[in-house]
């Protein structure tokens, strides 16, 4: 008997919270066989399933590799209801977009992946620049594509300054306002935050989600 | 009269009882020395001698502070404490195992042949029928076409013997007399976090003294990359501070070497420096600006033979030399470039992996003499930073942990105090055990107490803080607790190091049970017991059996610079021969950092 459409829900969110990446697409395939909507199966499904275990990492339950782990599933997910997703979304709705990267001079990138994962799950449309970004390239894609909100991430006090380069380059720019500035790594600080007036610092890549939220008003 | 009996020496000899004479000054009296880097102050702790006979005053308190309560059964005692008032029988704790923390490792075979070394010649004065100048003089007698000018401000009155000094051709200064008998040296390694220098006699290569401190720059920042950005805050003055701090330790540790030896500083020509990329670029007051920023280049890699004083350098011969090592890149410095040396990694015949855990854990492997490194930011909680009740090894410093059902945690604290936190051997030693016993599944989670059975005995030490578990290892007022977020910071570390293993075998198409042996360097490594590297999955099980130590090679590297050119030569050449895999551009390096995070991998 054909399951029901909660049932593969559940379990959609499942492989992705228990971080089982090899069997996610197979249950992806037999949600779509049986004609259920992407759309949900992508919200209700594997977003719910990084959801939980983005609270199960701020519980301190589950490490930083569980959630690579997890979002691995999420992208094998994904990759199979992708194709099945509406072409256009609901005019009127906001698409909320996010340049995230990790500045020049830093190659260290995990945390600036988990962050782009978590916005990625919450909604966001991401840009991601990579690591080691020239400080221009932040301000030049925001621009681009009219981004309301760009990350920035480093693990070492020798690259933080490049992070108050940004902020300066969108203040010279009159962009300040329209753009808001978020950051985080290791070094970094509500205090350093205060310093350069970026608009926001999130501890880690949950905090992260609720503050982009917030600083672009998205419900 | 009394007598003092050495048996294991089969020395024995006879003192008068006096207030004033403690017994380290009756043995030194004899000729019989012990190590008291304090020179008898009794703050050191290191004059270890065994009772094995005869009567001793009772225990002092400062013994009682400085030997554990394992020493006070097996009868140690502190030799600059007790004041002897009769007979005795006592054994000297070996030297060597005293020597161990600060110099210990294996020296290998190397050609004597130093840099420095000296000639004694006759000056006849000069007559007034014969005014040859002493500079012609002196060219002519030593056979040399060039006298600098700095060596012709070091002659007064002519006539005479004089010692010259060499660096390798270079005629660098002379000394009036003969001199030839003193020719000594320094060999030094610069950690981020301690200092250790020796002093050598050149002639011989015997070592004999040194000396251990604390960088004093950490004042400026605790690792590599908050120092260099206290240079990109503060620029060439920030540069001057931080070169001023390290010099400055090196001066006060020649002197102090010196003082207790009784040597004129004038009599050592050279230092020999080894140490990581930062450290050499401070040391001699180079911008280390680009050592911390992507593509991390370094100024200059190469070796350095200079004046001491153009880093002011003073305590020793004012024409003293400063000899820096090789290094290959930012992350694969001198010291590993010693190391790599010390552990003949060049021209072993099978395949052997050198690693170096601190903060940074940099690993050389050598299949059949062909070396690819890599580098890992292991973060500093393998130090004990970053954890909560973390500590440097000091005392009150849970060093190693021991958990059993009937008697639970059994602490070993460093200077046998109340134990006040955890060092960086005294973490991976509670994680080994917590592994061990189930406390902490593969996955790193501290079990759940509703997962537990009633009456299991780990239920009593699980300690909760609302929803988070965090494991008592000691009760009592001061609670020492090991949280999730401990054990997180020392997965992430674990995880670094062990990828960085992985990935570099990988690299070379090589199984880790092809590997023959697995050197740990290091001081830091010296005090991690291959049950806990292996316990906690810093290392592979599967080379378990092939774990060996080679303590500070860094040092030794340093030393061999000093006693033999041809080393300098193959050091030099070692260091071009070094591949270097970036991990962070490896292909699937994070899926592996990611299976090597598990507890439970290889």
């Amino acid at each position: 008997m054909a399951k029901s459409k909660e049932e593969l829900l559940q379990q959609l969110s499942d492989c992705v919270f228990e971080m089982e990446d090899e069997s996610v697409a197979g249950v992806a395939n037999e949600y779509i066989e049986a004609g259920y909507e992407a759309l949900d199966g992508v919200l209700k499904g594997l977003v719910d399933g990084m959801s939980r275990a983005g609270q199960m990492y701020e519980e301190e339950e589950y490490f930083v590799t569980d959630l690579l782990v997890c979002s691995d599933a999420m992208y094998n997910g994904l990759e199979v209801l992708k194709p099945h997703l509406p072409q256009e979304e609901g005019a009127g709705a906001v698409n909320y977009k996010c340049v995230i990267g990790v500045v020049e001079g830093d190659t260290h990138d995990i945390g600036k992946n988990l962050v782009r994962i978590m916005l990625e799950t919450a909604g966001f449309e991401m840009y991601d620049l990579g690591r080691d970004v020239p400080l221009i390239s932040f301000v030049e894609k925001a621009k681009d594509v009219n981004a309301q909100l760009i990350c920035l991430s480093t693990l070492m006090t020798t690259t933080m300054p490049g992070m108050k380069e940004v902020v300066d380059m969108l203040k010279k720019e009159g962009l300040k306002d329209k753009v808001k500035v978020m950051i985080g790594g290791g070094p970094i600080s509500q205090a350093y935050c205060d310093q350069i007036s970026a608009d926001g610092y999130a501890v880690n890549a949950i905090g992260a989600v609720s503050l982009a939220k917030k600083l672009v008003g998205m419900a | 009269m009394h007598t003092i009996v050495l048996p294991r020496q089969n020395l024995k000899f006879t003192y008068d009882i006096d207030v004033e004479d403690s017994l380290l000054n009756i043995l030194i009296a004899q000729q019989i020395f012990i190590e008291s880097p304090c020179g008898g102050r009794s703050s050191c702790g290191k004059c270890k001698i065994k009772h094995l006979g005869g009567n001793l005053p009772p225990l002092s308190f400062d013994e009682k502070q400085r030997l554990t309560k394992k020493e006070i059964e097996e009868g140690i005692r502190l030799a600059c404490l007790i004041y002897p008032a009769a007979d005795l029988e006592i054994d000297i704790i070996d030297q060597e195992e005293n020597h161990q923390v600060l110099t210990g490792g294996y020296v290998p075979q190397y050609k004597r042949d130093t840099a420095i070394w000296k000639k004694t010649i006759e000056i006849t004065k000069p007559t007034l029928e014969d005014q040859t100048p002493y500079e012609v003089l002196f060219k002519k007698v030593l056979d040399i076409n060039h006298l600098p000018w700095d060596v012709l401000r070091q002659i007064t009155l002519g006539e005479g013997t004089y010692t010259a000094v060499f660096n390798q051709d270079m005629l660098i200064g002379l000394e009036k007399g003969d001199t030839s008998e003193m020719l000594y040296g320094v060999a030094v390694d610069i950690g981020t976090t301690t200092v250790v220098a020796s002093l050598i006699n050149l002639r011989t290569g015997e070592e004999i003294d040194s000396e251990a401190a604390i960088n004093a720059q950490k004042n400026f920042g605790q690792d590599v990359l908050t120092r260099i950005t206290y240079v990109l805050d503060h620029g060439k003055n920030g540069r001057d501070q931080l070169q001023k701090a390290i010099v400055d330790s090196l001066n006060e540790m020649l002197q102090t070497m010196c003082g207790r030896q009784q040597l004129s500083p004038s009599f050592i020509y050279e230092v020999a420096i080894s140490a990581n990329c930062t450290m050499m670029h401070m040391v001699l007051g180079v911008d280390p600006l680009s050592i911390g920023k992507s593509p991390y280049a370094p100024i200059f890699v190469e070796e350095k033979d200079i004046s001491a004083l153009d880093i002011g350098l003073t305590a020793l011969s004012s024409f003293g030399r400063v000899y820096c090592l090789p290094a290959v890149s930012s992350y694969i410095g001198a010291d590993i470039v010693a190391g790599a040396y010390v552990a003949r990694l060049h021209n072993r015949t099978d395949k052997v992996l050198f690693i170096d855990i601190g903060t940074n854990g940099e690993i050389v492997l050598s299949d059949r003499g062909k070396l690819v490194s890599c580098s890992c930011a292991a973060g500093p909680a393998l130090e004990g930073m970053n954890i909560s009740n973390g500590m440097r090894a000091a005392d009150g410093a849970i060093e190693e942990v021991r958990f059993d059902n009937e008697k639970g945690f059994v602490l070993e604290v460093i200077g046998n105090k109340t134990p006040i936190g955890l060092c960086g051997s005294g973490i991976m030693a509670a994680l080994r055990e917590l592994l061990k016993h189930n406390f902490v599944n593969a996955r790193g989670n501290i079990v759940k107490p509703e997962e537990l059975e009633f009456g299991d005995p780990r239920l009593s030490y699980i300690d909760l803080d609302g929803k988070k578990r965090r494991i008592c290892i000691r009760e009592g007022p001061q609670k020492i607790l090991i949280t999730q977020g401990d054990i997180r910071q020392v997965q992430l570390a674990k995880s670094a190091i062990l990828s960085g293993f992985v990935a570099l075998v990988n690299a070379m198409d090589l199984t880790l049970s092809d590997l023959d042996e697995v050197i740990v360097a290091g001081q830091f490594g010296a005090h991690l017991p291959v049950e806990s590297l292996v316990g906690t999955g810093i290392l592979p099980k599967a080379v378990q059996e092939k774990i060996t130590y080679i303590g500070n090679s860094s040092k030794t590297g340093a030393f061999l610079a000093l006693m033999s050119l041809e080393t300098r030569h193959e050091m030099v050449t070692l260091a071009r021969a070094f591949d270097y895999l970036e991990l962070s551009v490896t292909k699937g390096y994070e899926r592996l950092f990611v299976e090597c995070s598990q507890f439970n991998v290889t």
